[in-house]
């Protein structure tokens, strides 16, 4: 009898010393074999920057933790880095780099052509596009009535006054440089994108 | 040197004492000429100013450009219209209300409009009639206000309910349990009043409750040792299953950042701020650059006075170009790999599906626990999204060769190890 008693006393201390390695708020609780888990190599969202993570299973030749796995190179040793100046993306689609200069908007809406096809399909995807990156302050109906429009203030409707003349070449030119209190919006819609996003936008200035 | 200082100084003095005269001049004008409002042109004005100007200047606040209450007190109405047809040329001539003007609102400059005089004279008349009325109650600001509040009423309310239904159920319960042990109680007394009892009735009306027999009782002891073992057992194999696992982390982040506010009140796409989703692997947390979009106008939370002590961090990490060091909620172990594109782009999953309710939460928490057994269960039950994608053409009609089943993520490899771990 008091032999079991042990054996009781000692499971539910196991089962409550288990219970606490749950994770909750900020303890992510217990890891199996966390050699496997942390990335070796340099993650630009998973980075290590404290040195001396992991160091109790360490066995690393420049004697840091075993964890730590953040670029000293560079600025606050951040893994990410932008991209190097003068340089052309190669994934933009096949777009070389926009030069028009920001005050030249009016020549932008002049000269620019839009490269896409009005197709039902590319107007499908300006449709998507305009949802995920306007609507929030644009509305919608690029009415102004977004629900961050209507706490940011001042936002034009598509249909009436100067707005409504806008060319697409110019719609695509705020896009990439922002106009007003509106921000450049390049660093999240690519190119190809921001055409679309104007073909659409030419549709929502057009309604009544 | 000190020519120079002297010289400015009698500039602004004498520019002032203008000011101050033209000020003086035309609050009389404008208040000879405030009752005569021409209501015909105040509407045309109130339309153009509402299509065009709105953008940039309120009346009684300052937006963009400055306020125009009373602009017609500070500036002639020739200067006014001469400035809204060609402000670079006003200020190209050197004209120092305007020079100030335009250094004091960062060099933005104002949209040349191409306007007739009739429609510049209908603009100014409806800005005239508006500095009249006075400034009115922001509405936006106080709507905005108003419906985050009877939203977080609502949850409140439900949550109240309840509460205030388990405590009355509570008060029943203990009640009934009251009335039972007085009814106990008065049939042992009438039962011990009464002389004719049989030996069995008296034992049972006289019997003491001895609660230490009871616990000894074996089949007390053994309830109880059976109950403890199994919720030890219980905890240690949940504890065991835990391992590894970090479901329900909510770690504190730099900046108290609510999902709650921007995704759910506020409406913006996930994919505005999570530019990778449909693109790379990573969602990607957003540069300082994508929250400036909004926060460069908007400084504080609705309805606060003060500007925000939060949103400051960002105004802070773009000036001094340092990282916001955001805490990573889901981290899926490096062993696996998991692409975002593919499931949101190309699969069309909500994020919801795996991240669960996250325009309701205050807190990021993980929603999944991201065991392999959950990806499985989804490769084994989803249906690929097949639709419009030539990619899948061939393996389709392969599939529909030896199954009538749609084809659901398992039968193209779906469950292969090579494909997450390698």
């Amino acid at each position: 009898m008091n032999k079991s008693n042990i054996h009781l006393i000692l499971l539910a201390i196991l089962g409550l010393s288990l219970w606490s390695c749950k994770a909750k708020d900020n303890f992510p609780g217990l890891e199996y074999a966390p050699n496997m888990y942390n990335s070796v190599p340099y993650e630009g969202l998973s980075q290590i920057t404290d040195k001396s993570q992991g160091m109790w299973l360490s066995n690393r030749e420049d004697g840091l933790g075993e964890f730590f796995n953040s670029n000293i190179n560079n600025d606050h040793n951040m893994n990410m880095r932008e991209p190097v100046t003068n340089t052309v993306k190669r994934t933009d689609g096949g777009y070389l780099p926009y030069r028009i200069p920001k005050d030249s908007a009016d020549y932008a809406g002049r000269v620019l052509v839009n490269p896409t096809d009005s197709t039902a399909e590319v107007l499908a995807d300006g449709k998507a596009l305009f949802n995920i990156y306007c609507s929030a302050c644009h509305g919608p109906t690029g009415n102004g009535d977004g629900a961050v429009g209507k706490v940011f203030l001042g936002v034009p409707p598509y249909n009436l006054g100067r707005v409504k003349e806008l060319p697409e070449g110019q719609i695509f030119h705020t896009i990439t440089y922002g106009r007003g209190r509106m921000m450049s919006h390049a660093s999240q819609v690519a190119v190809e994108d921001r055409w679309k996003i104007a073909r659409y936008v030419h549709v929502l200035q057009n309604q009544n | 040197m000190s020519i120079n200082v002297h010289l400015r100084s009698c500039i602004i003095t004498c520019a002032s004492i203008f000011f101050i005269f033209l000020q003086s001049n035309f609050l009389q004008a404008q208040d000879a000429a405030a009752p005569e409002l021409n209501d015909e042109l105040v509407k045309a004005g109130e339309s153009i100013f509402k299509n065009n100007c709105l953008v940039c200047h309120s009346i009684h606040d300052k937006k963009v450009g400055p306020a125009l209450a009373d602009v017609t007190s500070r500036r002639t109405v020739d200067q006014i219209k001469a400035f809204i047809t060609n402000s670079q040329k006003v200020i190209a001539s050197g004209d120092e209300y305007f020079v100030n003007l335009y250094n004091e609102y960062n060099k933005t400059l104002m949209t040349p409009f191409d306007f007739s005089d009739d429609e510049l004279n209908s603009v100014i008349e409806y800005i005239k009639s508006e500095t009249a009325k006075g400034p009115a109650v922001q509405e936006v600001a106080a709507v905005a206000g108003a419906t985050g509040q009877t939203a977080g009423q609502e949850g409140m309310l439900s949550a109240e309910t309840i509460t205030v239904f388990l405590a009355i159920l509570l008060v029943i319960l203990l009640l009934i349990l009251v009335v039972l042990f007085v009814l106990v109680g008065v049939l042992t007394k009438y039962l011990k009043q009464k002389a004719q009892l049989s030996d069995e009735d008296q034992e049972v009306v006289f019997q003491k409750f001895d609660i230490k027999q009871y616990i000894r009782s074996p089949g007390f002891i053994w309830i109880m040792i059976f109950v403890f073992t199994a919720i030890s057992l219980m905890t240690v194999i949940d504890g065991l299953y835990s391992v590894g696992i970090q479901q329900g982390y909510a770690p504190t982040q730099p900046i108290a950042f609510s999902h709650k506010l921007h995704a759910g009140d506020f409406k913006i796409d996930c994919n505005y701020c999570h530019t990778g989703v449909r693109k790379s692997k990573n969602a990607n947390i957003p540069s300082v650059n994508i929250c400036m979009n909004c926060h460069s106008s908007i400084t504080k939370v609705t309805g606060a006075t003060e500007p925000s002590k939060e949103i400051q961090k960002i105004y802070d990490a773009r000036v001094n170009n340092t990282p916001i060091e955001w805490v990573r909620v889901h981290n899926l172990p490096d062993l696996a790999y998991f692409n975002h594109s593919q499931h949101v782009k190309v699969g069309g999953i909500e994020c919801q599906t795996c991240h669960g309710p996250i325009e309701e939460m205050e807190v990021v928490r993980q929603h999944s626990n991201l065991t392999m057994g959950w990806c499985i269960d989804c490769h084994r039950t989803t249906a690929v999204n097949t639709k419009d994608n030539g990619y899948y053409d061939k393996l389709v009609e392969l599939h529909a060769e030896s199954s009538k089943n749609p084809m659901v993520v398992k039968d193209i490899g779906g469950l292969e190890c090579s494909k997450c771990h390698y």
